[in-house]
Parts: structure tokens; sequence; C-alpha cells
């Protein structure tokens, strides 16, 4: 009965509109903007950072933070990390001094260090309220019991609302159960050759897979599960090459001035 | 000590020993004061009275406990005149069953002169000399060796020292006996140290039931937020702290403060401050027999002109970041919510140091020594860990360590650099060479010196084979120190 079918195609596509908004993502037929920068993701969700042991929290917490500083925007210039009172010696606190490499200022994080994961939930929760955050870090060193399913969801539903972005860093080879929407894993690989030693250490390079999540509509353009060797420089991330040879792939990406920290919160704000 | 009255009345006497008081009173009952927690109860017990006045002091030359004064100008209209509040605070206290005696007068000694020894009167100004005249010289606060000495002389009426050569009289009984004269009658000035802020904005409620509930509290903290708001901002005022005090029929007074990192009236704001601050009280809060009186007082006002929210408004964001800061630290703690800030050393613990997010940046920021070329981990541990590091020629770089009981290979290491320790900042004596440290003589002075070689750090940038990149360095230079220690020091990215 021709009826009774444009009522179940009518019923059907108001249950999509439904599951979009409830799973706070764009109708599968929405075309969606190509991404300007390389593995740059739209505001605005939550992330999962994986990577194999705490003995890589820096490659973890260095990828976080350079996804995180790419979402400040004029009129939302807050990054905050998050930490467990308790894991700071085996995590390490972040060091205002490294944040340079990122094109950040030490006084522009704000860092909490919670007693419990139940606050640090909580302060989650009401940072990502606040309309002035760009991008929230949780570091958490085990799996906890309490950010469970339900707990991500939470975090997922309030990001979506305010367009801020979570980033959970964990470490281990187990994946749990998440509302996130992307899942990077983060393995730190030998360095890119030091410019004027060639026995010294380089500036950081990440083999990166999107476990989960892709970055565009199109699936042959970023399918999920692909690896990416990149190398985090001051124009963003670079693809690199193995042998050292480089292949600049970041479009439209402005130089994060190295000296001046302070400043890029500025020419963000004359670029937006 | 204390005597109860049961015991005066039978002759013993404050100063007795206590086998002469037994010679007298052989049922005498002796107990231990536990002075600390009389003196702490005493101090709730006067928090307690700012419900009467704002001003309450334990006096400062006198006993920590027994003796409360307050200042009630201003206050008393509150009450229907003095005499009505004092007859108030002395009946409340008395039915309470507390003993006890009270007077006002414009002047600190002619009021404690009333309390002690014609308790129940009011003093009009200027009608102390008249009034003290009669009581006996013990009123004006003198010690007993003092009075003693004055009722010899047969002054033993405040009265007869009227008019005296004050010049003799202080030759005689020293200056205090005149200081306490002029306190007493308005000739000196006698400053009060409240106990607690003077708050010049403030609103309160009464409740004429006692309430309990915490939820009770809060609510009434909200509503008073909104009469507090309304008062600064015909004041033209925004504060940067909030007091609520609640205070328990039991003479107790809870206190609860929360910060603002920017001035602020915004009532809504203030009220989820107190119930963040109130969710972090957990056990610690206990309403006792009731809470009969609430106060909110704002406290480090500064001028906050009207702003206008909305369509013209540049919002930056920072605003809201600091009612974010507020919010966090409120129910974490401000030590909870920290904010990196560069200091002027090259020692990298101390480089960067954590303040309260909430805490007012400096207006002129100090100059900067600038930042070191060499790079900087992403992360520092809190505690540089000990580490066992194989070498393969003493100042090469690092082969191979063992942290948290596994080892690492190295394949590329860079450095060292070396920081050396801040002799400026250390209280350690300066010598130009070892030699003259050893010429010193014995190993007591030897150590009070500082020693350039121990203290120096090496750090090198060291990397594994799976990319993991460490900073470590090693204490002690190794022509100093017997055996160089390593330690790991932070993780780059």
């Amino acid at each position: 009965m021709p009826g009774s079918r444009r009522h179940r195609l009518d019923a059907l596509d108001s249950l999509r509109h439904t599951l979009a908004r409830l799973e706070t993502r764009p109708l599968l037929a929405a075309p969606v903007a190509a991404p300007t920068q390389l593995l740059a993701p739209p505001p605005g969700h939550v992330h999962e950072v994986c990577a194999d042991s705490p003995v890589a929290a820096g490659a973890a917490l260095g990828f976080a933070l350079a996804q995180a500083q790419g979402l400040r925007r004029e009129g939302r210039p807050g990054l905050v990390i998050a930490q467990l009172r308790g894991e700071a010696q085996e995590l390490g606190l972040p060091y205002g001094a490294g944040f340079a490499g990122f094109g950040l200022a030490p006084e522009a994080v704000t860092l909490i260090r919670a007693e419990t994961i139940a606050e640090l939930l909580w302060a989650l929760e009401e940072a990502l309220a606040c309309r002035a955050v760009a991008a929230v870090i949780a570091e958490l060193a085990r799996p906890h019991k309490a950010l469970d399913f339900t707990a991500s969801r939470r975090l997922a539903l309030r990001s979506a609302a305010s367009g801020g972005s979570v980033f959970l860093t964990r470490y281990g080879p187990e994946r749990t159960a998440s509302a996130a929407r992307y899942r990077w894993r983060v393995m730190p690989r030998p360095s890119r050759p030091a410019p004027w030693d060639a026995r010294a250490p380089g500036g950081p390079r990440w083999q990166i897979t999107l476990e989960k999540g892709r970055l565009s509509a199109a699936p042959a353009d970023a399918p999920e599960g692909e690896t990416y060797l990149v190398d985090w420089t001051e124009h963003g991330f670079v693809i690199a090459a193995p042998g050292g040879r480089k292949r600049p792939r970041s479009v439209g990406g402005a130089a994060l001035p190295r000296a001046l920290p302070a400043a890029l919160g500025h020419r963000l704000s004359q670029a937006g | 000590m204390a005597l109860d009255q049961a015991a005066q009345a039978r002759g013993v006497r404050p100063g007795q020993t206590v086998a002469e008081a037994r010679g007298l009173l052989p049922e005498l009952e002796t107990r231990a004061l536990d002075a600390p927690r009389i003196v702490r109860r005493f101090a709730d017990f006067a928090d307690w009275h700012s419900n009467a006045s704002p001003i309450v002091a334990i006096p400062a030359d006198g006993a920590p406990w027994g003796e409360l004064v307050l200042d009630i100008t201003g206050v008393s209209h509150l009450f229907g005149g003095e005499a009505a509040m004092l007859a108030s605070l002395v009946g409340r206290l008395a039915a309470l069953g507390y003993s006890v005696a009270g007077g006002v007068a414009a002047t600190v000694g002619a009021a404690w002169a009333l309390a002690h020894f014609a308790p129940g009167q009011c003093l009009a100004t200027g009608a102390e000399a008249e009034t003290l005249a009669a009581l006996p010289v013990e009123a004006l606060r003198l010690d007993m060796a003092a009075a003693g000495a004055l009722r010899q002389f047969g002054l033993s009426r405040i009265g007869q020292l009227y008019g005296r050569d004050r010049r003799a009289l202080k030759a005689r009984f020293g200056v205090a006996l005149l200081t306490r004269l002029d306190q007493a009658l308005g000739y000196a000035e006698e400053t009060l140290t409240p106990r607690q802020p003077v708050a010049e904005h403030s609103v309160e409620r009464r409740f004429a039931e006692p309430i309990g509930l915490i939820e009770d509290v809060l609510e009434t903290a909200r509503d008073l937020a909104l009469a507090l708001a309304h008062r600064l901002e015909a004041a033209g005022l925004g504060a940067q702290s909030f007091h609520l005090y609640v205070y328990r029929v039991d003479h107790q007074v809870l206190t609860l403060t929360v910060g603002a990192a920017r001035a602020t009236r915004d009532a809504a704001h203030i009220g989820r401050l107190f119930s963040y601050r109130a969710e972090r009280l957990g056990g610690e809060y206990d309403a006792g027999f009731g809470i009969d009186m609430i106060r909110l007082a704002a406290d480090r006002l500064s001028p906050l002109a009207a702003v206008q929210a909305g369509a013209f408004g540049s919002d930056d964001g920072l605003a809201s970041l600091a009612g974010l800061h507020d919010r966090l630290s409120s129910r974490l703690g401000a030590a909870a919510v920290l904010r990196a800030r560069l200091a002027n050393t090259y020692v990298p613990e101390q480089m960067v140091v954590f303040e309260p997010a909430g805490a007012p940046m400096p207006a002129a920021a100090m100059p900067l020594a600038p930042l070191p070329e060499a790079p900087r981990p992403l992360r520092l541990l809190p505690q540089p860990e000990p580490i066992t590091v194989i070498a393969e020629v003493p100042d090469a770089p690092p082969a191979r360590m063992i942290w948290r009981r596994v080892g690492y290979s190295f394949v590329r290491a860079a450095g060292p650099e070396r920081l050396g320790a801040e002799w400026q900042h250390g209280r350690g004596r300066l010598a130009l060479t070892l030699d003259a440290i050893e010429a010193a003589g014995t190993p007591e002075t030897a150590a009070r010196y500082y020693r350039e070689g121990a203290e120096t750090r090496d750090y090198y940038v060291a990397e594994d084979a799976g990319g993991r990149r460490f900073w470590l360095f090693r204490l002690g230079l190794s022509g100093f120190t017997e055996t160089p220690r390593w330690f790991l020091h932070g993780v780059f990215a």
C-alpha cells in the first residue's frame, strides 16, 4: 500500500534525524567540508588518544596538545589539562617551558589536579560548559571504572552542545567501550634528524593511527584505520618520509611562532 | 585558674596554693584547665556574637577567655536602644545557663568597670567620671599588686584619684595606672581588634525558627546574594571575595568563603560558588541544634561599572574563563586549579611555578631571562627519579639506563647542557677554589661552604630505539663528587 509506505519512509526519515541528533553527528547525506589541515578534526567531539604504555606519555600529551591548540579560536582561547593528583609522579606534570614548541604560552593552559576520578569528571563537564574553553585534555594513567561508556557519552553530549573538544589520553593495549567519536593511537618514532648534529635527537615524529572515526565524509579521502607518519613542526603536522625527505601537505597553516608563543592567540584572532 | 561561686563564698581566693586552699576547704575539687580548648571555644563564642554587632573583640590585654567587647555604635537601635540591647544580650546568655554581667558605656574601660562592679547599667557619654568615682580602684583593670598598693595609700575609690598630681601618681604607681584611668574616662584612645574583618557591605537574615538543612542554607545564600548584588550595584562596586557566616544557636559560627578571579556582583554566580563550596564540606557540615541567622558579606571591593551584555559587546572569552576558574576552585580548592608562570631562574623545576588560576596577574610583568635555546621536555616529573646509567666514558652521553626496573638503550643523545646551582640564592659561603674550602679546617666549617661542583647538573636529551625521548641529568661533576648520580627529570613529546 503506497500510503503506508510513504508513512514508513517518513517514520524512517524522522528516525534518522532523531538518531543524528542523538549521535551528535551530521546526517549521512549532509556534505562535510574537507579538512583544511592535515589531521584536523572538527570541534565539539570526544577523542581518545591511546598510547601503548605510560612511558609514551610525552607523545600522547604532545599529540593531544597539538590538536587542542589548533582548535583555539577568537573568543575561545581556553585550554584545560586535567590530571589526578595521585598520578602526577607516574605521568609527570605538564611543563610550561615545553609549551613553546606548541605555540602556547605557559599561562595559556589551566591545570586541574583532582583528588578523585569523580571530581575529575565533574571538572571536565564544568570546563566544557564554559564557552571560552576550546579543548579539555584529561590524562588518565590507568583505566577507571567511573569513566565508562555512560560517562564518555555524557562528555560527548556536553562537548557537542558547547563546541569544546575533549581528549582522553589512555595507556595500554586494551580498548574499553566509549562514546568517543575519534580514537587515535599514537606511537613515538625515531625523531627526524636534528639540523646540525646527526647523533642528536631531533623534533618529535609520531606514528598516528586513526582507529575509529573519519576525518572526511568521503571514505576514500581518509579511511578508517589509516596510519600516518607525521612530524610535528612549526607549521603543524607534516607527513614525514622515513628517508628524511619531507612532503609538506599542510594547507594554509600559519607558522607557529616559536620565540613569541603568546602572539599566537592574537594572530588567530586576526585570521578568524 | 578559675573558681566557682561556692568555692569563692568559702574564702578560697585566686593566687592561693592548692595546699592552702585544701586547708580552708578539705572537700575542694581541683581539675586541670584545658586552656587551648577553652580559648578555641571562647573564640567561637565571640564570633557568634557578631550576630549582634559586626565588631566583636576579645581584649588583647586581658585573659584569652571570659571577656568580650562589642562595639555597638550604630546597631543598638536594631534592638530598641542600648538598655534593651544589653538586657537582650545578657538575658539570652543567662537563659542558656551562663553567669554573665554587662555594661554599656562610651569607653571600653568604663564599660568594663560597669560590667564587673555595677552590672546592668548604661552610661550616657560624658557621665563616666561621675559614675566611676564611686567604684573601687580594681574597676580600672589594674593587676592585683597595683590595686593593693593603691589601697595601702588609702586610695580605694576611683574618685580619689581625680585631680591628683599625675607626675606623683606615675612615679609611685607606674604609667599603667594613668593609662587605664585615661582610657576609662575617655581621654586616651583605645583600639579594638575585631575578630572578623569588618565588611562594608553585608546582608543578613534571621530565622524565627532555626533551620538545619544545608539546602536551606544554600537557598538563603542565593537570596542573600541577590540582595547583596542590588546593594553593590547601587554603590557601583564589585567584590572578589564573599563570606557566608552561618550562626548556630549553640554559639558556633561556620564561615564559608569563596573567591572570584575578577570583581563581580553576579548573584547567580555567587550562589553557585557557594553551592560548590558546600559540596567540598562533606561531613564537616554540622548544624548542631539549628541555625538562627545567616550573613553574607562582600570583601575586597573594587569599582565595577555596569557592562552592556549582548549585541555590541566584544567578548574575548577571558571573563568566562575567570568564571570557570572560580567555579572549579570553589569545588576543588584553589590549590587544585593552577596556572603555570615563568619565573626568573634557570633551575628547571623552579623555572615554571604553579599558582592558583584565579590569582591576579601582576600589572607589570617582571622582565624575564630569555628561554633557553636547548629543548625543554613537555612533561616534568614532580620529583626527579634516580636511575642507573651506563656511559661509555665519564662525561660521555649516556648509552643505557634502567628506569622503573626497565632498561632502555639509547641510540642518539645530545648534551650536556650544564646548569649550575644558583649560589646567589643559596646560603652557603663562597670560596674561590676547593683548596680554600679545605684550608678552612674542620669538616663542620667546610660543610658550610657552597661547593661549586656538587650541585651542578649536566642535562642530556637521549632517545631510545623506539623513539622515546628522555631528559636526564647527572648531579655533580665527575671531578668533584665520588660517584655521579643520575636522575630522570622529564619526557619529551
